[in-house]
């Protein structure tokens, strides 16, 4: 066969398709017909999964101010904002767990910006311009192996990040509610720690669960610092850094619920102090500033 | 007198005939309706109107939990309570809006995987798919902007989350999340500016690519499978 030039190749298609449809059948009532059964499918199904979320945390009592959770669909609703709370496990919707898992992947400070902005924005660009990209004129799959393998790959990959997104703990890693955790994992000190009990593995810093600092230790670095981690005396109040120090002497070398070894050094000021480390502690921490 | 009046008939077409003379819309109804389509089109070429069935319900239920929500981080979580637990079937309607966004998210993909596969992006169909990639990003922002809006504490947090992503972003970055969130922290603007992106600002946008994509697929006609068997034979077209 000889080789085409693109014009011919067009109006080839065009001739084949004006063939098509002259020889085709009417649109209403045959591809109606099937429409109207797979929009009714869909609204069924969305109709049945409210009913069925509405049913399961319609069982739990009116514990109405702490929100009405449980059920396999999730909660109604979980308790109202409060950004005095200091532990939250923050989660996406599901469908952004692949872009959480993303980012989790490049949990280095350096490389933060690779998950974060650089992979998004190739995969936006490819997607938009994926028609200028594939230049083969061919449909048929047999004869498409590069866009066949791509088809293929991209929904693994993205299945993949979703599933390990979803076991993933929370987003600055707090997989723990104790007074301190969020902040930690939320704060800059998830960059550098390893901290079991905050989810974090920051490895610029000493692993924590290893170092198993005392109260006295941890206020000192993070007052004051040294070597490479940085003083965070302008940054947080006394409350504050009392009460990291408190959550990290409490809870590294952690095994479970169960503190860690130098626990009771710590309790003094914790967790008293992160409920006078006030509102704003996580909040400000979480956002960078 | 009686015979002064045509037969019902002709009295049911008089209405018809005076919007017809006037616009043109019920040439152009049996137009959209009475075009062909090609022969083997396939049960996966109905994933796209299953879309625009969960768009205009998302759409209506919307508009129905916009009556009874406010916007303000005292109320948002009040109101979302009120519609769940007291309003006459509001968990049935903001149950449908929750789960028909993600059902949504999941016909987009398998949609998309279809025109993929049938290679249905290739001439002359380029701007059906570039429509359509926009459409999905804009569908995820709507999803972004959706969820801060319940105010309970998964939905603050995880738009802190979100929002500190966009500030890792060089330069851009930081101007971005503190436009988003009205400042360095969620506050009453936040949820403002979150709910008149929402339900004003993507939603327009939104319908507005849906109905060119829409205007494209009826421009072009949909393709028929790449293993379809129908060949242009001698002397034919
Ligand atoms: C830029 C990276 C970095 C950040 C951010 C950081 N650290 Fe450190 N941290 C270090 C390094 C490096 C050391 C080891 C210092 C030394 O001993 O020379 C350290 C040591 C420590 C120690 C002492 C561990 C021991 O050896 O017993 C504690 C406790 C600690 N950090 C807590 C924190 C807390 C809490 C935060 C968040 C407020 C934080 N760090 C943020 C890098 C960091
Ligand atoms: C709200 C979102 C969307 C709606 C309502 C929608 C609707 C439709 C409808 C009704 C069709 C015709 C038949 C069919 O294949 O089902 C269609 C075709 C098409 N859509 Fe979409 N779509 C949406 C999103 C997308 C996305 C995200 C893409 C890809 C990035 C896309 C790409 C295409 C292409 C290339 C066609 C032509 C298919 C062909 O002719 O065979 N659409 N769309």
């Amino acid at each position: 066969m000889p080789r085409l030039t693109a014009r011919e190749r067009r109006e080839s298609y065009q001739r084949e398709y004006a063939f098509q449809k002259k020889h085709g059948k009417s649109f209403f009532p045959n591809a109606v017909f099937h429409d109207t059964i797979v929009s009714l499918i869909v609204v069924a199904l969305i109709m049945g999964m409210a009913i069925l979320w509405h049913a399961q945390f319609g069982s739990v009592p009116g514990e109405a101010e702490a929100g009405r959770i449980g059920g396999l669909l999730g909660p109604a609703y979980e308790a109202k904002a409060d950004p005095g709370v200091l532990a939250y496990d923050p989660r996406p919707e599901w469908y952004f767990f692949f872009l959480f898992e993303l980012l989790r992947l490049f949990k280095e400070p350096a490389l933060l910006i690779v998950g974060s902005v650089i992979i998004p924005t190739i995969w936006m660009v490819l997607l938009i311009g994926w028609p200028f990209i594939d230049r083969n004129p061919d449909r048929r799959l047999s004869r498409r192996p590069i866009a066949l393998a791509l088809g293929v790959m991209v929904p693994i990959v993205l299945l993949t990040l979703t599933f390990y997104g979803s076991k993933a703990p929370g987003a600055g890693g707090a997989v723990s509610t104790e007074p301190g955790a969020a902040a930690f994992a939320n704060g800059p000190c998830s960059t550098c720690h390893t901290l079991a009990n905050a989810g974090t593995a920051g490895n610029v810093g000493p692993v924590l669960d290893e170092a198993k600092p005392d109260y006295e230790t941890a206020l000192n670095l993070i007052t004051n610092g040294k070597g490479g981690m940085p003083a965070f005396k302008g940054q947080y109040t006394a409350d504050q850094i009392s009460c990291l120090a408190g959550y990290v002497a409490t809870w590294s070398g952690a095994t479970g619920t169960t503190p860690g070894p130098s626990a009771p050094s710590a309790k003094a000021t914790y967790p008293a102090s992160c409920e006078a480390a006030g509102g704003d502690f996580a909040g400000v921490a979480a956002a960078g500033g | 007198m009686s015979t002064l009046l045509p037969p019902p008939g002709e009295i049911a077409k008089i209405p018809v005939d005076w919007v017809e003379e006037r616009s043109g819309l019920v040439s152009f109804g049996k137009f959209m309706l009475f075009r062909n389509v090609p022969k083997d089109i396939s049960w996966l070429q109905t994933l796209g109107s299953a879309l625009l069935t969960v768009f205009i319900l998302q759409v209506t239920t919307g508009i129905l939990l916009a009556m009874y929500y406010q916007p303000d981080p005292d109320t948002a979580w009040t109101t979302i309570k009120f519609i769940t637990d007291d309003a006459t079937l509001g968990w049935l309607v903001r149950g449908m809006h929750k789960w028909g966004s993600s059902v949504m998210v999941v016909l987009l993909f398998l949609h998309m995987g279809r025109t993929f596969l049938f290679g249905a992006y290739k001439y002359p169909r380029e701007m059906t798919w570039i429509t359509g990639a926009i459409i999905f990003i804009m569908v995820m922002g709507m999803s972004f902007t959706g969820y801060l809006l319940v105010f309970d504490e998964r939905a603050y947090w995880a738009t802190i989350v979100g929002v500190n992503i966009n500030g890792t972003a060089p330069i851009l970055g930081p101007a971005l999340s503190w436009i988003l969130m009205v400042g360095p922290q969620i506050s009453t603007h936040t949820l403002s500016r979150f709910y008149a992106l929402h339900m004003l600002v993507i939603p327009s946008l939104l319908g507005g690519l849906i109905f060119v994509h829409m205007l494209l697929v009826v421009r072009l006609g949909v393709t028929s499978p790449p293993w379809s068997r129908m060949q242009v034979t001698e002397g034919d077209v």
